[in-house]
């Protein structure tokens, strides 16, 4: 690569902000990544077992709480929701919302709808 | 990614932090279109499926749980990769970024490569609503039908249909017969399967072709400056995005149905080959 005068500034520049901001964002040790994916694979286990289990109607509701689980772990630790600033997690907890409320609106016309006319 | 390649800072940007945040904060709002739409395939099929709850676990016994398990942790172990890729970003080693990088393009073309296989031996099965194939074995018992009673031989035959009950009687792979279910409501959940896991393979093609742009980008050097990071930081997060639908397909399409462990096995072993299939 290159050294001119303008990268080089660049790269100083670069590094004394990047440095800055790895001081307010912690970097994770491996062993915290390999951890975090030891119980994400856990839980996978836990679904396929829930899955090949005879729970009836249960089933669905045990699997989609392990799957939430799961998606929180995954948010929190992978994608680093853990050390992420406030606007961040408003509009992270905006998508849980909209879809909350997408839902709520269609459900609430679709299952109260008369079933004698399926 | 459109950053200029002589300096960390995109020449819109005033400083690095800004341009971080700003990346960052793209990709989030992003996925929160993408919830969104996913979310509308979701409801719909959570409207259907307190509707048509047998018909729709009778569909569900049909899949092949045995690689969908598979898949899950092939998924899960990329998105490990490509997080301890942005460790080595962070960490200002691109030798190890361009490792992790790869082996997560590999764990993802084994999952496309698994699935493709998996709608191969659904359309093998005759599995596609409105098809108009019978398979060998749903012809056997459409003429062993006609056989014990001609006057069935008038009677309109729906090939999925008789193709869906071969399949659900074939115990040694699907488990327990299915018997109280109507193969109308049947192609309705197949339609939801294919279209859920074609939106989700489609999310897995770009994810893969924008992690091969950033490894060859990595190849070139362009990571060298690791403040660079947060382009594979931005990435990773749309691939634990596509992790994350996975999650939440796998038990409302793939473990809806009653199935077992050894099933899952025997399937898988068809898949790759070790055993012979239904047909």
């Amino acid at each position: 690569m290159d050294h001119d005068h303008t990268h080089t500034h660049a790269h100083g520049a670069g590094a004394e902000m990047h440095s800055q901001e790895l001081v307010e964002h912690e970097v994770a040790p491996n062993a915290k990544s390999l951890t975090t994916f030891a119980v994400l694979a856990v839980l996978a286990l836990l679904a396929l077992f829930i899955g090949f289990s005879n729970l009836g109607e249960w089933k669905v509701v045990a699997n989609l709480l392990v799957a939430t689980v799961q998606a929180c772990i995954l948010a929190f630790f992978f994608m680093d929701l853990r050390q992420a600033d406030k606007l961040t997690w408003l509009i992270a907890l905006s998508s849980v919302f909209w879809t909350f409320l997408m839902f709520l609106f269609i459900l609430t016309d679709q299952l109260t709808r008369h079933l004698g006319v399926l | 990614m459109a950053a200029n390649l002589k300096g960390p800072v995109a020449h819109h940007f005033n400083n690095l932090n800004q341009q971080l945040t700003t990346v960052r904060m793209g990709m989030w709002m992003f996925l929160v279109t993408e919830v969104l739409f996913f979310g509308g395939a979701f409801c719909a099929y959570t409207a259907y499926r307190v509707w048509f709850s047998s018909d729709f676990e009778a569909g569900s016994a049909a899949l092949n749980v045995g690689i969908a398990s598979v898949n899950t942790f092939l998924l899960l172990t990329s998105s490990l990769t490509i997080t301890l890729g942005i460790r080595a970003a962070y960490a200002g080693n691109p030798k190890k970024l361009r490792n992790y990088l790869l082996a997560t393009i590999i764990l993802g073309v084994a999952f496309l490569g698994l699935k493709g296989r998996e709608y191969q031996l659904d359309y093998q099965e005759g599995l596609i609503p409105n098809v108009s194939v019978l398979t060998p074995e749903a012809q056997k018992v459409v003429n062993e039908r006609i056989a014990k009673d001609p006057g069935k031989a008038d009677e309109k035959v729906y090939p999925f249909n008789e193709n869906l009950a071969v399949v659900l009687h074939h115990e040694k792979f699907k488990g327990e017969p299915f018997v109280a279910y109507d193969p109308f409501r049947v192609q309705l959940f197949f339609m939801f399967y294919y279209s859920m896991t074609g939106l989700h393979v489609l999310h897995m093609i770009i994810g893969l072709g924008l992690l091969t742009w950033q490894y060859i980008l990595a190849c070139r050097g362009f990571f060298d400056y690791n403040a660079r990071y947060v382009y594979i930081e931005a990435m990773s997060l749309y691939w634990h995005f596509v992790d994350m639908a996975w999650m939440f397909l796998l038990p409302l399409l793939y473990l809806a149905g009653p199935h077992s462990a050894s099933q899952a096995l025997e399937q898988f072993k068809v898949a790759i080959g070790l055993a012979g299939g239904t047909h």
